[in-house]
């Protein structure tokens, strides 16, 4: 069995070598070629499909899911970008600082993102083109472990789907 | 000392004895003076019998045997292989055989009293050399099982979370740290696992295939992964009840975190709390009747108690102003939660009426207690050290002590029930042991 298949190596190797060899005899005697043309820039790339959009995040309170004024006015903004853009979907992300046990964040990351749900189906986005998730305090936006990184956390990020 | 303790609790040894197997009354003694005090033992060599491979194993076979009886926190502890640990005013002597045959150990495991040096128990326990670490822990089990009523926890084992940013998964390992391995491999976010009654089974929460948190089922020795509840929104906290008939958990397929009670297999939900807030993190009394949970109905987290069916819901302590995470002791006597204090989060215990309330853990910030199964520790997650990890305190003024993770991240611990007894064990005649005797 290994003779054979080293004998099948070979040949193909030799077949191969043909091959190339061959490829570069037509090559040699194929007419000369004008110039190639001065290279062209690179097509647009396509228009992404479906929309992209980029959203800013909602932010809370510590241990709160109540909408600050400040969310509400990123998620008007968000509910504006929607009602424009029918055919976009997304997922709310509810996220949490450090603070407080794994599953007590989970559930306040669900209800972050809830309440932010709640606020675009109240301003006319239909509740089907909306999911959310809670990752707790599992995926913080800033690693750090005072205030200015904690407001960074606790919020509810929208993310097209 | 000894004696005053035996006359003072031959009921509470009777009532030890219905629970176990193959001992005599006199056999049994209870340290009722379990507030701090500990039984002075003297742990001597394993003398090594059989091929070369015994000596070696038989020092190591040592230091696990000591290591588990040290942190059984029954027993405080001089070993005869350490220079400068005299044995002084002790209690009593453990030490034994150690033969290896093939790929047989077989550990003689004796327990003498001091000063008269009379074996009160001598067992012989025999299994694969493989599987020898367990036979060290089945021996010391018996020795805690001498002296308190109650076995040891030394053949439980530890689950918990491990790793960092966006994957985690479910490992496991044994009480001292040995045999660690993964149990899951789903690249993703895994947390909150609970073992099964039996510890053959374990719950817990993954986002594994880009959803949200699901419930999965997996066996405790690692393998398949079966869903149990992937309901819209969150399905976290999962835990058996105690006859493993049920499952508790939070579910918010209705708009809402609530409290669920499902079938073993996920199906037939009840909903046990209804309220416009936060409902999360069940947990079962050991009889099954009651439940825990925490709940942030009156603004802040705090730690409730209800019945089985959802009704006669108290709040468990006014006295602190955030409260999280309970976990009911297995005798039933205490409830273990964490409180927000200042800038982290401590471990308290009270009464499950409220009352007796007391700071067991603060330093860092602390969740996610777990009772052993003989409620003598709590683990739990700590990162009061740089890289987050597991600690166990004995409820006593010692300092939690880490688990050695090989620097592993690790979070949400779950201590496993006690675990059936590796190879076999059979008691050997003390009147044999007695002419016999280890030097």
């Amino acid at each position: 069995m290994k003779p054979l298949t080293r004998w099948s190596a070979v040949l193909s190797l030799a077949l191969i070598a043909g091959f190339a060899a061959s490829c570069a005899k037509k090559a040699k005697e194929a007419p000369p070629t004008p110039p190639a043309p001065p290279p062209t820039p690179p097509p647009p790339p396509p228009a992404p499909e479906p929309t992209k959009v980029e959203f800013e995040p909602a932010f809370f309170d510590f241990d709160s899911y109540k909408l600050r004024d400040d969310a509400r006015s990123v998620l008007g903004h968000d509910a504006r970008v929607l009602r424009e853009n029918g055919d976009v979907h997304v997922t709310i992300e509810g996220h949490c600082d450090e603070r407080g046990t794994v599953e007590y964040n989970q559930a306040l990351g669900e209800k972050r993102a809830q309440a932010a749900r709640d606020y675009l189906v109240a301003a006319g986005i239909d509740a089907s083109r909306i999911q959310t998730i809670s990752y707790g305090k599992e995926r913080p936006f800033a690693e750090g472990h005072d205030e200015s990184a904690w407001q960074q956390n606790r919020r509810a990020h929208l993310v097209t789907r | 000392m000894i004696r005053r303790i035996l006359c003072g609790t031959v009921l509470l040894s009777l009532i030890a004895l219905a629970k176990t197997e193959g001992q005599s009354p006199s056999d049994v003694r209870i340290d009722i003076s379990s507030g701090g005090r500990r039984i002075r033992i003297h742990c001597e060599w394993l003398e090594p019998k059989g091929d070369k491979a015994a000596h070696a194993m038989s020092v190591t076979a040592e230091e696990v045997l000591a290591s588990d009886l040290e942190s059984s926190a029954v027993f405080s502890l001089t070993r005869a292989w350490v220079p400068g640990q005299q044995p002084f005013d002790i209690q009593a002597t453990v030490g034994g055989q150690w033969s290896v045959s093939g790929n047989q150990v077989k550990l003689t495991g004796e327990v003498r009293d001091v000063p008269a040096r009379r074996p009160i128990l001598v067992r012989e326990y025999r299994g694969p050399q493989s599987d020898w670490r367990s036979l060290v822990h089945r021996f010391a089990d018996d020795v805690v099982l001498q002296f308190t009523g109650e076995a040891g926890v030394a053949q439980t084992r530890i689950a918990f979370v491990g790793g960092q940013g966006k994957v985690k998964e479910l490992y496991v390992m044994d009480l001292d740290g040995a045999r660690l391995r993964p149990l899951t491999a789903d690249q993703s976010l895994v947390l909150s696992p609970a073992w099964s009654p039996a510890g053959s089974l374990m719950l817990f929460t993954s986002y594994r295939g880009g959803t949200g948190p699901q419930l999965y089922v997996i066996s405790s020795e690692g393998g398949r992964e079966y869903l149990i509840s992937g309901r819209p929104g969150l399905n976290t906290c999962p835990s058996y009840s105690p006859d493993g008939r049920e499952i508790l958990c939070t579910l918010s397929q209705d708009g809402n975190p609530e409290v669920y009670m499902l079938d073993a297999r996920g199906g037939s939900p009840r909903r046990l709390t209804d309220s416009p807030s936060i409902d999360t993190s069940p947990c079962w009394s050991p009889t099954g009747r009651e439940i825990a949970f925490t709940s942030d109905r009156t603004g802040t987290p705090q730690v409730y108690v209800m019945d089985r069916e959802g009704g006669n819901v108290r709040r468990l302590t006014y006295d602190v102003e955030y409260t999280d995470s309970p976990a009911w002791s297995p005798r039933g006597d205490r409830i273990a939660f964490v409180a927000r204090t200042g800038a982290g989060f401590d471990i308290y215990l009270c009464r499950p009426d409220g009352s007796g309330l007391r700071l067991a853990v603060s330093g860092g910030s602390n969740e996610n207690p777990r009772w052993s199964p003989d409620g003598r520790h709590l683990l739990f997650a700590s990162n009061r050290d740089s890289i987050p990890g597991l600690y166990v305190t004995d409820l006593d003024d010692r300092s939690p002590r880490r688990l050695d993770l090989g620097g592993l991240r690790a979070q949400s611990p779950a201590w496993s029930p006690r675990l059936p007894g590796a190879g076999s064990a059979v008691n050997l005649n003390l009147d044999d042991a007695k002419r016999g005797g280890t030097r």
